[in-house]
């Protein structure tokens, strides 16, 4: 038995192997930084625990195998896994031949894509999961850190690329994985972990520099990691409009007042440009493809409509072409194509000037109807739009069922709860971006919101019951400036939402309340105007002929659209059915709860006030790192020594003075550090004081310290004049 | 070491007058001695520090190095009675002691003292007579006084031994075993003196020898003052724990090590030390000078190549003075 070996065997009977144990650690935390983004879209789409099933599993017969599977055996397993998790996943896609899906999704994804956009999500990620899994901890058991790593981090790259790794995670993985194979180095050489101080340096680094960095103002655009609130002020328009596929909700955010549109149309409606059906718990993604458009009829929407033609001429260059839903036809727009969920999508990018026509079909369907249009779902509508995170609070739910309990059909609920939402959430723009679910925050943190939060909650709240919903952005009607013009701005830009009844399709509902909403417009409007931002207004707008009747900043059709579903209120049923009203209880009770928890929400920073948010408390994530960062800032500052030099030099110059003999005691102390560090060489532990002195050839009024310090010690014999000399001397000496 | 002595001494501010009185004592025997014995002044020192610690010596050397005539110049500088013992295989511990004489006009029996009885008692190669006799030359060393037929009778103050015993003809001497050596304050060896000294030595010797013309310069009184004054000097605790770490050293690498005897022996003369350096405190460096002397005979090496004064050596070289 050689000496390492039984050096190991002891170790092993005596206690933990520490650099093992900590070097596994690092790869398990690199391994399930990857394995947290998928977590989350495993989570959004559902069936976690089958995910988690599959990741034991994988841990499990890695560890098992490791003894005994050859490493080429191992790499062959986990590529078979890998190719048939992918193929598995091409089983279940529908639609395209699966291995264009394949190379689609591959590239779109590389190029910075979402994968939650992958219609099929669940079985990607179930199909991918056990193949890395396997070989990471494989590679990691056999002590081959570097491959384990290298597996672990090409999974997390792969995140990375697609945009789902946040920089947390990501710089979590890069830090464990720079520790792993720093620990793993030690634990080969067989060192104590006590020696491994570096690893935490290094990892200090890693996580500070990027965060320093991040603070300087030319890169101030990505926000460091451990910077969290430094969200780019942004303007509602340009979270919903730019957002293409993935939308995220924003904290603060503001209102551009210039014009995007001039509508010509009978009606003013909701111009809506765009709808979402995955929700992620702090956004929304919209799935599936487009198909172009062959100037031919799109699909009405089922059930009673009317036609409603509107011009629009375009006034800022714009990607979007908003249409009253639902468009059936188009004109005006090269290479158009239309998304599965109906909406149309301009071809090339529209330049001020342009003009494009539509007609739509708007539903006419009443109240009534709507009442009684049932449940009668299409699955494939039910599957996709009644989504939800796993990770929803149950509370979410709870609410939703509580509040819709007297509410009997979809309608009804759908009414009681964007009611309840204008009624019991102030509108604001000035909000924090709260942590974890957007619409658990907004329901049990929030006291206030803007028309994302509104619609975020309503359509989970409405899922929650198993009323398809989804969220939509667009624009409102905008200022009417004529009786048949109006003018769209920035700052119509709107998030709303869409419930679906079976024999009439898709209605709008918007919870967000419209009043206050329409005084931040108009006051932004004037704010505008009296700064003199150009691209406020046309020609027809902001003068002094105006279009005089009903100069209503939201047009009539839409005031009642914005009170209940857009067409309702015009039907003549109308008064007919009542809406459902909300049982008071139920109201009081949880505006008490509002209040209740509107204490935490400012304790947690999502509170509105204009008296400055908290700063939020950091994720454990971030905790993590942050404790990493500084345990190796204690470390690296410790080795440096610059503390013990700092301390050295203060204690060398400056004395604090006690009794006689302790001054004496000290001053000859700070002689002989200053002599043996500064000057000579330090007293040998077997030298005396006298031998030492000589040795050096020391100063005279060294030797005078020295020889008062002699007869304060070995004769107990001190007065204070002499510590005063003693110490005067030495202050001499050193400064 | 000078430098800051002679800080110490224009200050002066703690100089008393009896540690001024027993320095001079000191100086001025260490100078009559000087008169006649040529180089060896750290030897003279050594010997007076034994003397001022209450302790004896053992010279050892060569035969013609001047042991006998060291021990005589000190013993001629002080007023007081000289005695000296040349042992030889034969010598009885009467012949030390002294015995009671059967007086034929009393009728009774008296006491005869023996060569004991002296304020300095020189007693030439120690090692050539039998043990018995040796050894009662010792229990007076020790305990100051002597028991003949039963009375113990003590011996005069001060009173010290200057012992010397040859190096050479091993093979006829009885060796003093280690618990009759540990007695001895210090073993000094002499050594050859260097060139000039010998030369100079030789021409103060050739006609009439000066120890014939050495006389007192200091009387008993005086000398047993500055004993007393020396014994009150300050030995402070960090000088405690250092002799305690050099006899615990020597205890853990050699076969014998030094006995708390050997500790306190060392603390004495280093008072000794501390008076002749003017001081009426003690500090580590008078236990680095007297380490040497003191020690080493006390110790008992591990290997045959070793010394005891190469453990000692050892010892002030290891361990941390303070």
């Amino acid at each position: 038995m050689t000496l390492v070996e039984r050096v190991r065997e002891n170790r092993a009977v005596a206690a933990v192997d520490w650099p093992r144990a900590t070097a596994l650690f690092a790869v398990l935390v690199t391994l399930g930084a990857a394995l947290q983004v998928m977590y989350h879209f495993i989570d959004v789409v559902g069936l976690p625990l089958a995910f988690l099933a599959i990741v034991a599993v994988s841990l499990v017969a890695a560890t098992a195998l490791a003894r005994v599977l050859p490493a080429w055996t191992a790499v062959v397993v986990a590529v078979v896994l890998l190719a048939l998790g992918l193929g598995w996943y091409l089983t279940q896609i529908t639609g395209n031949p699966p291995w264009i899906a394949l190379v689609a999704d591959a590239l779109s994804l590389l190029g910075g894509r979402s994968l939650l956009r992958i219609s099929n999500v669940r079985a990607w990620v179930l199909g991918v999961t056990p193949g890395p899994v396997f070989l990471t901890w494989y590679f990691a058991l056999r002590r081959w850190y570097t491959p384990a790593v290298a597996v672990a981090g090409g999974t997390l790259t792969f995140f990375v690329l697609t945009g789902d790794a946040d920089v947390v995670t990501t710089l979590t993985g890069v830090v464990a994985g720079a520790a792993a194979l720093g620990l793993g180095d030690f634990e080969r050489r067989d060192e104590p972990i006590a020696r491994a101080e570096t690893v935490l340096v290094v990892a200090a680094v890693m996580i500070v520099v990027p965060s320093a960095i991040s603070v300087v103002p030319a890169t101030a655009g990505a926000a460091g990691p451990l910077a969290p609130g430094l969200d780019r002020a942004a303007t509602v328009e340009a979270n919903l409009m730019d957002a293409e596929e993935d939308l995220a909700v924003q904290g603060a955010i503001s209102l551009s007042p210039q014009v995007r549109f001039t509508v010509s149309s009978d009606e003013g409606d909701y111009w809506r440009v765009g709808s979402y059906d995955r929700y992620t718990g702090d956004g929304w993604v919209r799935t599936g493809g487009t198909s172009e458009y062959r100037h031919g009829r799109l699909d009405s929407p089922p059930g009673p409509s009317r036609t409603v033609d509107q011009t629009f001429r375009v006034e800022t260059r714009s990607n979007v072409a908003p249409a009253a839903w639902k468009p059936v036809r188009v004109a005006g727009l090269p290479g158009a194509s239309v998304r599965n969920d109906g909406s149309v999508v301009p071809g090339e990018t529209l330049e001020e000037g342009d003009s494009y026509r539509v007609r739509s079909e708007v539903s006419d369907a009443s109240p009534r109807q709507l009442d009684q249009a049932g449940t009668n779902y299409p699955g494939a509508i039910q599957s996709r739009y009644t989504q939800l995170p796993d990770s929803t609070p149950e509370r979410v739910g709870d609410r939703a069922a509580r509040l819709t309990a007297d509410a009997e059909t979809p309608y009804q609920r759908a009414r009681v709860v964007e009611q309840w939402l204008q009624n019991n959430r102030n509108y604001s723009l000035n909000v924090d971006r709260p942590r974890g679910d957007v619409a658990d925050a907004f329901l049990f943190e929030m006291d206030a919101g803007y028309c994302t939060y509104y619609a975020t909650t309503m359509v989970t709240m409405l899922r929650s019951q198993d009323v398809p919903a989804r969220f939509v952005t667009g624009y409102t009607a905008g200022e009417r400036v004529d009786e048949d013009r109006r003018v769209v701005r920035g700052l119509n830009a709107h998030a709303w939402v869409e419930v679906y009844f079976p024999r009439y399709g898709w209605v709008t509902f918007d919870p967000t309340p419209g009043g206050p909403r329409e005084a931040v417009r108009e006051r932004t409007v004037q704010q505008a105007r009296e700064n003199e931002v150009t691209a406020v207004d046309t020609t027809d707008t902001g003068g002094t002929e105006e279009w005089t009747p009903t100069d209503t900043q939201t047009p009539e059709p839409l005031t009642t659209a914005a009170e209940g579903s857009s067409n309702v209120s015009a039907d003549a049923d109308s008064d007919t059915i009542e809406s459902p009203t909300l049982p008071a209880g139920i109201i009081t009770q949880d505006l008490d709860g509002v209040n209740a928890t509107g204490v935490n929400a400012t304790g947690t920073g999502a509170g509105t006030g204009d008296d400055g948010p908290l700063p939020r408390m950091p994720t454990r994530q971030q905790f993590a790192l942050v404790l990493v960062a500084a345990l190796g800032a204690a470390v690296g500052v410790r080795r440096s020594g610059v503390p013990e030099r700092a301390y050295r030099a203060l204690w060398l110059r400056y004395q604090p003075r006690s009794d006689p003999a302790t001054d004496v005691e000290r001053a000859f102390q700070r002689l002989q550090y200053y002599l043996g560090e500064h000057h000579y060489r330090p007293r040998w532990d077997d030298e005396t004081v006298r031998e030492y002195v000589d040795a050096i050839d020391a100063d005279p009024r060294a030797r005078r310290v020295a020889a008062i310090r002699e007869r304060a010690r070995y004769r107990g014999d001190v007065s204070e004049a002499d510590a005063d000399e003693a110490v005067r001397l030495v202050n001499e000496l050193v400064r | 070491m000078a430098t800051m002595t002679d800080t110490d001494t224009s200050q002066g501010r703690q100089t008393e007058p009896a540690l001024r009185e027993a320095n001079r004592v000191v100086t001025q025997v260490i100078e009559n001695v000087e008169e006649v014995i040529v180089g060896h002044h750290a030897e003279i020192e050594h010997v007076l520090t034994a003397m001022l610690g209450r302790g004896h010596v053992l010279l050892e050397d060569v035969p013609g190095v001047g042991k006998t005539m060291l021990a005589r110049a000190i013993a001629a500088s002080f007023e007081g009675t000289f005695k000296r013992v040349q042992f030889t295989p034969d010598l009885l511990p009467t012949d030390v002691t002294g015995v009671n004489v059967y007086n034929q006009q009393s009728e009774t029996f008296e006491f005869q003292p023996g060569p004991i009885f002296g304020n300095v008692v020189l007693g030439d190669e120690i090692n050539r007579a039998p043990p018995k006799t040796q050894s009662a030359l010792l229990e007076a060393m020790e305990e100051g006084q002597v028991t003949v037929d039963g009375t113990t009778r003590t011996v005069p103050k001060p009173f010290t031994v200057i012992a010397t015993q040859n190096t050479v003809e091993q093979n006829r001497t009885y060796d003093l075993p280690m618990a009759e050596l540990d007695r001895f304050t210090k073993k000094i060896h002499l050594g050859y003196p260097d060139q000039v000294e010998e030369a100079e030595m030789l021409g103060r010797v050739v006609g009439r020898h000066p120890i014939e013309d050495l006389t007192s310069v200091t009387t008993l009184e005086e000398f047993q003052r500055a004993r007393d004054t020396v014994a009150d000097f300050d030995v402070e605790q960090p000088l405690r724990d250092y002799a305690t770490r050099l006899a615990r050293y020597t205890r853990e690498h050699a076969q014998l090590g030094v006995s708390p005897r050997g500790s306190l022996a060392l603390l004495r003369a280093s008072q000794g030390r501390a008076l002749l350096d003017g001081r009426d405190y003690v500090v580590p460096d008078d236990l680095r000078t007297e380490a040497a002397s003191v020690l080493a005979h006390r110790v008992r090496p591990d290997s045959a190549e070793q010394t005891g004064r190469d453990v000692v050596r050892a010892a002030l070289d290891s361990v941390p003075v303070e």
